[in-house]
C-alpha cells in the first residue's frame, strides 16, 4: 500500500541513500495533516450509507432525464448501479484518508478501471454525478472541520478526475 | 460491443448539444455537460461530431470541463470520426495524463496509418507518468512495427498490466508467442484487475492455448465469457479447432461453479456464516467465489435461509451479491427460493443481466419442471449467454421441447448447442 512514507522510503532505498530534507518535509506535511484526515475518515465511516444514499438520491431528483421504468434510463437502474459502486468508491476514499495518500484509490479504483469501463461500455456519468454531489454537499462545521473537509474533498476530486 | 448502458439518459440530440455548448460557468444547476457529452455517443451525425470538436476546443482548466473534454475524445473515438483526428492530435501533448490516454485510445479506435502521428504516440512511451498500457495496446492494434523496440523495453515493467500488454503486443506484431505464458500466469494474480486485464491481453494476442485457463480464472464470468468467446471465434475461423474442442470451457464458465475455478485466495480458518454472506458483496468476484465455495461445503444446511434474508435485505439491489445469491440457491437446491429465481430470470434491468443467466443455471439445478415454460421464454432473448444457459438448464431438466426454435439462431454458439441437443 503506497503512502507518502512508503514512497519516500522506497525512493531512498532504491538509491541507497537516506531520505533527503525535502523527503522529510513531505513526510512532515503528511503527518501534520493526519489529524484532519483521520477526522474526515471517522466521520465518513460513521455515515457511509447515508452519504452514498444521499448522493445518488440527489442526483436522481436533479436529473429528470431519467425516467423509463425497466430500461437502462430508469431511475431504479441508475440508483442500484450507484448504490453499490458509490459505496465502493467512498470506501476507497476512506482508506486513502487513513493511509494519507491516494494508494488505495489508485490500486483498487483507478488502475485498469478506466479500461474496463471503456471495454464493457459501462457508464461513468452516474459515478461522476453522484461523487460531484457529495463534493458539493459537504459543509463545515456541520459535517466536519474545515481542514477535514479539505482533505475529503480533495480525494473526491481525485476520484472524479480519474473516472472520466 | 455491449451498448445496453448507452441510452442512460432521455435527452434528444439537440438538447444534449445545447447543454454541451453552454459555457461551463453558465450551465444550469439541473444540467450536466458531462452527461450531455456521454449521451452523444448515440448520435453518429455531423452535428454531433462538430459539437464534440467544439467541446474539445473549450480549454477551461476546471475539473468539470476537463472531464467533459476527455469524454469528448472518447465519444469521437467510439463514433470513429476520422475528421476529428487533426483536433485530437494536439491533445497528445497535453499535461493531463488522462486526456492523453483518451486521445491515444480514440486514435486507436478511429485508425490511422500516418507514420508521423504513430511516431508521436510511440514517443509517449519515453514520457514519464503516462498510461503505457493503453499506448502499447494502441500501437499494436494499429500494427505499427517501428514501435517494437520501444514496446520491448516494457516486458519487465514492474506493473503487471503494462508488462502483460507489452508481451501481448509483441506477440501480435511479430507472431512470437514465446513469452505469452507469463501473461497466462497473471490469471492467478492476487490483484483482481491484473487478472481481468490479462484476459484482454490474451484476447488481443489470439493466444488460444489460454482458453482453459481463462475458464478457471476467478473473475466475473462476464470477463471470462468475453475472452473465451473472442478466442473461440477467432480460432474456429482460423481453422485451429472446432466448437467441440472449446465447448467444455464455454459450459464450465456458464455453469460457473466455484469448485471449477482456480481460486487465488483461501481462508486461514473455517469462516462463520455472516462473514461469508458479507463476502458475497465484495467487488472482487474471486472473494465471492471463495465465500460461495465455503458456504456450499461448510454451511449447506444453514446457509439457504441466511441467503434469502440477505436477498430481501440488500442483495436484491446489489447486482453483484444478487448474482451470487441466485447461483447459491441452485447449488444448495433450495426449493423455497423458486419464485425469487424465476423473478431473476425475467429481470430486464441491465445491471442484473448476468443474474438472468445465473437463474437459468440455478433452475436446472433445482430440478423443478414448472420452470420449463419460463425457461423457454428466454430462448427469444437477444442475450446469447442467457440462451445458452437456458439450453443447458433444459437439458438438465430433460425437456427439449422448444429447443428447435434456436437451431438456426443467429448466434453460432447457441445454434451449435441446440443442434447438438437435438441430434
Amino acid at each position: 500500500m503506497k503512502s507518502v512514507v512508503t514512497t519516500v522510503i522506497a525512493a531512498a532505498d532504491a538509491a541507497g541513500r537516506f531520505p533527503s530534507s525535502s523527503d522529510l518535509e513531505s513526510v512532515q506535511g503528511s503527518i501534520q495533516r493526519s489529524a484532519a484526515r483521520l477526522e474526515a475518515a471517522e466521520k465518513l465511516a460513521g455515515n457511509l450509507d447515508a452519504v452514498a444514499k444521499e448522493a445518488y438520491d440527489a442526483c436522481i431528483s436533479k436529473y429528470s432525464y431519467l425516467n423509463n421504468a425497466g430500461q437502462a434510463n430508469s431511475t431504479d437502474t441508475f440508483k442500484a448501479k450507484c448504490h453499490r459502486d458509490i459505496k465502493h468508491y467512498l470506501r476507497l476514499i476512506q482508506y486513502s484518508l487513513v493511509v494519507g495518500g491516494t494508494g488505495p484509490l489508485d490500486e483498487w479504483g483507478i488502475a485498469g478501471q478506466r479500461e474496463v469501463y471503456r471495454a464493457l461500455g459501462l457508464p461513468t456519468a452516474p459515478y461522476v454525478e453522484a461523487l460531484s454531489f457529495a463534493r458539493n454537499r459537504g459543509c463545515t462545521p456541520r459535517d466536519m472541520s474545515a481542514q477535514a473537509l479539505t482533505e475529503y474533498n480533495a480525494l473526491l476530486d481525485y476520484a472524479i478526475n480519474s473516472l472520466s | 460491443m455491449d451498448k445496453r448502458f448507452f441510452k442512460l439518459f432521455d435527452l434528444t440530440e439537440e438538447q444534449a448539444i445545447a447543454i454541451l455548448d453552454t459555457p461551463p460557468d453558465q450551465v444550469s444547476e439541473n444540467d450536466s455537460r458531462y452527461i450531455a457529452v456521454s449521451h452523444l455517443v448515440n448520435f453518429p451525425t455531423e452535428q454531433t461530431t462538430q459539437a464534440l470538436i467544439r467541446a474539445l476546443q473549450q480549454t477551461d482548466p476546471s475539473l468539470d470541463n476537463r472531464i467533459v473534454r476527455r469524454k469528448s475524445l472518447e465519444t469521437l473515438g467510439r463514433l470513429r470520426e476520422s475528421q476529428a483526428l487533426p483536433f485530437i492530435r494536439p491533445c497528445l501533448a497535453e499535461q493531463d495524463k488522462f486526456t492523453v490516454e483518451n486521445a491515444v485510445w480514440a486514435i486507436g479506435e478511429i485508425g490511422t496509418e500516418d507514420a508521423e502521428l504513430l511516431d508521436e504516440i510511440t514517443a509517449l512511451l519515453a514520457t514519464p507518468r503516462q498510461n503505457y498500457r493503453v499506448i502499447i495496446q494502441t500501437l499494436a492494434k494499429l500494427g505499427y512495427q517501428p514501435a517494437l523496440d520501444a514496446i520491448r523495453s516494457f516486458v519487465d515493467y514492474p506493473e503487471p498490466p503494462v508488462m502483460s500488454a507489452a508481451i501481448a503486443s509483441i506477440a501480435r506484431l511479430t507472431g512470437d508467442s514465446a513469452q505469452m505464458d507469463q501473461v497466462t500466469v497473471l490469471l492467478q494474480h492476487p490483484n483482481v484487475m491484473a487478472r481481468r486485464l490479462a484476459i484482454q491481453d490474451l484476447m488481443d494476442a489470439r493466444y488460444y492455448d489460454a482458453i482453459s485457463a481463462i475458464a478457471q480464472c476467478p473473475v466475473s464470468l462476464v470477463f471470462r465469457l468475453r475472452g473465451i468467446r473472442c478466442l473461440a471465434e477467432a480460432g474456429i475461423a482460423a481453422g485451429r479447432f472446432s466448437f467441440a474442442d472449446i465447448q467444455p470451457d464455454v459450459e464450465r464458465t456458464l455453469r460457473d461453479h466455484p469448485t471449477d475455478l482456480h481460486l487465488v485466495s483461501t481462508y486461514d480458518r473455517p469462516s462463520e456464516l455472516p462473514f461469508l454472506i458479507h463476502d458475497l458483496y465484495d467487488t472482487d468476484f474471486g472473494r465471492c467465489y471463495l465465500a460461495s465455495k465455503a458456504l456450499i461445503q461448510d454451511h449447506a444446511q444453514a446457509a439457504p435461509e441466511s441467503l434469502l434474508a440477505t436477498y430481501h435485505e440488500e442483495a436484491c439491489t446489489d447486482y453483484g451479491a444478487h448474482f451470487h445469491v441466485i447461483k447459491l440457491f441452485g447449488w444448495l437446491q433450495y426449493a423455497p427460493a423458486y419464485d425469487v429465481i424465476i423473478e431473476a430470470l425475467h429481470n430486464h434491468q441491465p445491471q442484473f443481466q448476468k443474474s438472468r443467466t445465473a437463474a437459468a443455471i440455478a433452475l436446472g439445478e433445482l430440478g423443478d419442471h414448472r420452470a420449463v415454460s419460463d425457461l423457454q421464454v428466454c430462448l427469444d432473448s437477444p442475450i446469447w449467454d442467457l440462451k445458452y444457459a437456458t439450453l443447458m438448464a433444459l437439458q438438465k431438466l430433460g425437456d427439449l421441447s422448444g429447443v428447435e426454435q434456436v437451431v438456426d439462431d443467429q448466434d453460432w454458439l447457441v445454434s451449435a448447442k441446440a443442434t447438438q441437443l437435438l441430434s
